[in-house]
């Protein structure tokens, strides 16, 4: 199994993953309270990527992802995929973030 | 596969948290799905109308499954509702208190203090 040990390298390849096939693409999610184990995983049943985590800082990450993947499903793959940090889209209001306020 | 309301998904997926913390697992699958058959899907893109498509969702503890599916009207909604409920269970995973910084506090003093004794 491919596990990857970037998380962002992980968000990355997968929203491509989906992008390329949308239909076939699934995320899942494994999580064991008693281990404090969280696993994710997207596939096509081609190609499989997966991220493995015991780190609460990693479920707020897991929560964009979940963000991301919702929109990406519900709306179609060319949906607008701006997240809340807005990592993916960088021209949008880019006046929002930054220090002091040039307006 | 007992497929539900969205509201109704999310108090037994709930439920499925709270009863699997001493042991066992909860899975939740994210696919996007048109819900319909390979047939129909045939016919209405040759009848030239557009898919609607959904967001399918699947939880499971191993032996119970409950699904649900989520358009683009009320995903929102449910994506809030989701991440409240993952926030409030997902508690035994380690929170990192070690911050790297102070592994090498040597370094950085170093870094800084280093003043160039050779002025010519």
């Amino acid at each position: 199994m491919v596990y990857i040990t970037s998380w962002d390298e992980f968000v990355e390849r997968s929203a491509q993953l989906f992008r390329a096939d949308p239909d076939s693409t699934r995320y899942v999610m494994k999580y064991r309270h008693c281990d404090g184990k969280l696993v994710l995983k997207v596939t096509d049943d081609k190609e499989c990527l997966k991220f493995k985590t015991d780190q609460a800082q990693d479920a707020k990450k897991m929560e964009k992802l979940n963000n991301i993947f919702f929109t990406l499903m519900s709306r179609g793959p060319d949906a607008d995929v701006s997240e809340v940090t807005g990592k993916e889209q960088t021209e949008a209001q880019p006046g929002k973030k930054g220090r002091g306020r040039k307006q | 596969m007992v497929l539900l309301q969205p509201d109704p998904f999310l108090n037994e997926l709930t439920s499925m948290f709270e009863h699997s913390t001493e042991k066992g697992t909860v899975w939740v699958t994210l696919k996007r799905s048109s819900l319909k058959s390979k047939v129909q899907r045939n016919k209405m893109a040759a009848a030239g109308e557009p898919l609607e498509y959904r967001c399918l969702i699947r939880a499971t503890n191993g032996k119970k499954t409950i699904s649900t599916s989520v358009g683009p009207k009320d995903h929102q909604r449910f994506q809030a509702s989701y991440a409240t409920i993952l926030k409030a269970h997902m508690t035994s995973l380690k929170k990192r208190e070690r911050k790297d910084k102070k592994k090498v506090p040597g370094a950085d003093k170093k870094e800084g203090g280093s003043k160039k004794p050779k002025r010519a």
